[in-house]
């Protein structure tokens, strides 16, 4: 048994809820992940693994439970909580003329560390300026968000979340609206994000391209952990399928 | 404060006026246009208008209770639509019939016993018949307005451009998106005796539209926007005092014809066709 002081996300019984849901859309969900872990969460559609995102990033109500991210209690200080983490929504749309550049989106994501009264230094557009590099958008760092590919639009979110030197990583369905190539691209940049240390959590339906190391696979249904181990990438797949049908 | 350059009285405050509404309103134009809440703009004109009504039927001056209620009117605002879980420009929708139906209510009940309320310096406005208070409100809030686009830039810009994203990225979005609509309708409660609540929603939209057919950042629009809007105010106001025409009514039929120019010459439409 661990005193859970080494784990930079606790989660422990907790139930969250939206306004007006007939029941908790996450039930007594109780979860521990280490630094550097790297852990995928997979299970059907509507089984609460965005919820269980919004959850950790204290986005949502928790009516029963704790959450604590590297230390800090999210629901009663969720704000200062999300300036350690990363988090790479789902669902986004942006329209073709958004008068945002790609830069300037990557830096909105270091904008809660900088503070209020602050202006950005040279070390937010270094870091700014080496996340784009990593995700391969330095020749469209100064396109309009809106003019590019959902792919490339993906991308830049992840680099906003990687300029913000999170402490903690989550991704949602960050595959979705990429390439094969470029799938294993991010997934290898992912993976060096982990081996600095810092956890990593993708919620996935696409399973080809995990990187070559130990991850710990969590499965969901409705709104529970159904499994939760360590895996080897190549049977993540398989035990996430096996623990759905089983659930 | 420009009477060095009109000496004439009447065009000093016109164009005084003029200047400092459309500076305001222009900065808040790309807010508004940018955040989709343009009905922001005759919702609170008809919250003034409905403060108006009901200070005239307990005997209280008109101007000073349409400010009143439109200021309540924006402190209700963002609360209210974080409460309903609906979008902002939903509840305005709602406050927009509400403050509408209040201002009929109380005009119908002054009919009733026989009570005068003129209701057209609220709806037309009189940029010529101003107090010199009234400027000095108009410079105070322009600052105002300013001042915060300076502090709070980044917040302002992560909040138009995402919401959500702003607030995963660690910014406290309610206290800053609640200071932009605060400031919106205190802006358009001080201008509506200057060009009227129905012509406000000009002010409020036009500027950003014209800026936005010309450019792809925020920063720019911030520039080009006030920059458009004071010049045809001015200009506005110059042709219409000089030739006695109204100016509220001028100003407006100018900025759509500029919209018009700006559309049908604007970058945004070019299509390059490249055959190698």
């Amino acid at each position: 048994m661990t005193n859970g002081k080494d784990h930079v996300i606790r989660l422990s019984e907790v139930w969250t809820t939206y306004e007006g849901a007939d029941l908790p859309v996450i039930r007594d969900v109780s979860l521990q992940i280490k630094p550097g872990e790297f852990v995928v969460i997979g299970g059907p559609n509507g089984a609460g693994k965005t919820t269980l995102l919004e959850t950790i990033a204290g986005l949502l109500p928790v009516v029963n439970g704790t959450v604590h991210v590297c230390g800090l209690d999210v629901v009663k200080d969720g704000c200062c909580a999300r300036k350690k983490i990363g988090y790479v929504i789902q669902n986004f749309d942006f329209h073709p003329y958004t008068p945002f550049t790609v830069e300037e989106v990557v830096l909105m994501g270091r904008f809660g560390k900088i503070g209020w009264l602050k202006r950005h230094t040279s070390r937010d557009l270094e870091k700014v300026a080496s996340a784009i590099s990593q995700l391969g958008l330095t020749s469209m760092q100064k396109n309009q968000i809106g003019k590019l590919s959902g792919g490339q639009q993906q991308k830049v979110l992840i680099a906003q979340n990687l300029a913000k030197e999170p402490e903690i990583l989550l991704l949602d369905e960050p595959f979705s609206n990429l390439d094969m190539i470029t799938r294993e691209e991010v997934c290898n940049l992912l993976c060096k994000v982990a081996d600095a240390g810092i956890p990593v959590l993708i919620v996935s339906h696409a399973f080809d391209a995990l990187p070559d190391r130990d991850i710990r696979v969590v499965v969901m249904q409705h709104g529970e952990i159904t499994l939760n181990q360590m895996s080897h990438p190549s049977k993540v797949e398989e035990l996430v399928r096996s623990a759905s049908v089983a659930a | 404060m420009l009477e060095f350059i009109f000496p004439n009285n009447v065009m000093c405050h016109a164009v005084e006026a003029m200047l400092f509404a459309s500076l305001g309103c222009a900065l808040l134009s790309v807010l508004i246009t940018q955040m989709n809440i343009s009905s922001i703009g005759f919702t609170m004109s008809h919250a003034a208008f409905a403060g108006g009504s009901v200070g005239a039927f307990f005997g209280y001056a008109v101007l000073p209770s349409a400010v009143l209620v439109s200021i309540l009117t924006a402190f209700l605002m963002g609360p209210l639509s974080d409460r309903t879980r609906m979008h902002t420009d939903t509840t305005l929708g709602v406050l927009f019939g509400t403050t509408m139906a209040v201002a009929i209510f109380f005009i119908a009940l002054m009919q009733g016993t026989g009570k005068g309320f003129d209701a057209s310096s609220l709806l037309y406005g009189n940029v010529i018949s101003l107090y010199r208070e009234e400027i000095y409100a108009l410079v105070i809030i322009s600052l105002l307005i300013v001042i915060f686009l300076s502090v709070f830039y980044k917040e302002i810009t992560a909040i138009v451009f995402h919401k959500r994203l702003a607030e995963i990225a660690g910014i406290r979005v309610k206290p800053v998106y609640y200071g932009i609509l605060f400031l919106i309708s205190v802006m358009v409660a001080l201008s509506i005796p200057i060009v009227g609540g129905l012509l406000l929603y000009v002010w409020l939209v036009t500027p950003a539209a014209i800026a936005y057919q010309f450019c792809n950042t925020m920063r720019n629009m911030f520039i080009m926007a006030p920059a458009v809007a004071v010049i045809m105010s001015i200009f506005g106001a110059l042709i219409g005092v000089q030739y006695s025409l109204p100016v509220g009514p001028l100003t407006a039929v100018l900025f759509s014809g500029m919209f018009v120019i700006a559309v049908a010459v604007s970058p945004k439409r070019k299509v390059v066709i490249h055959k190698h």
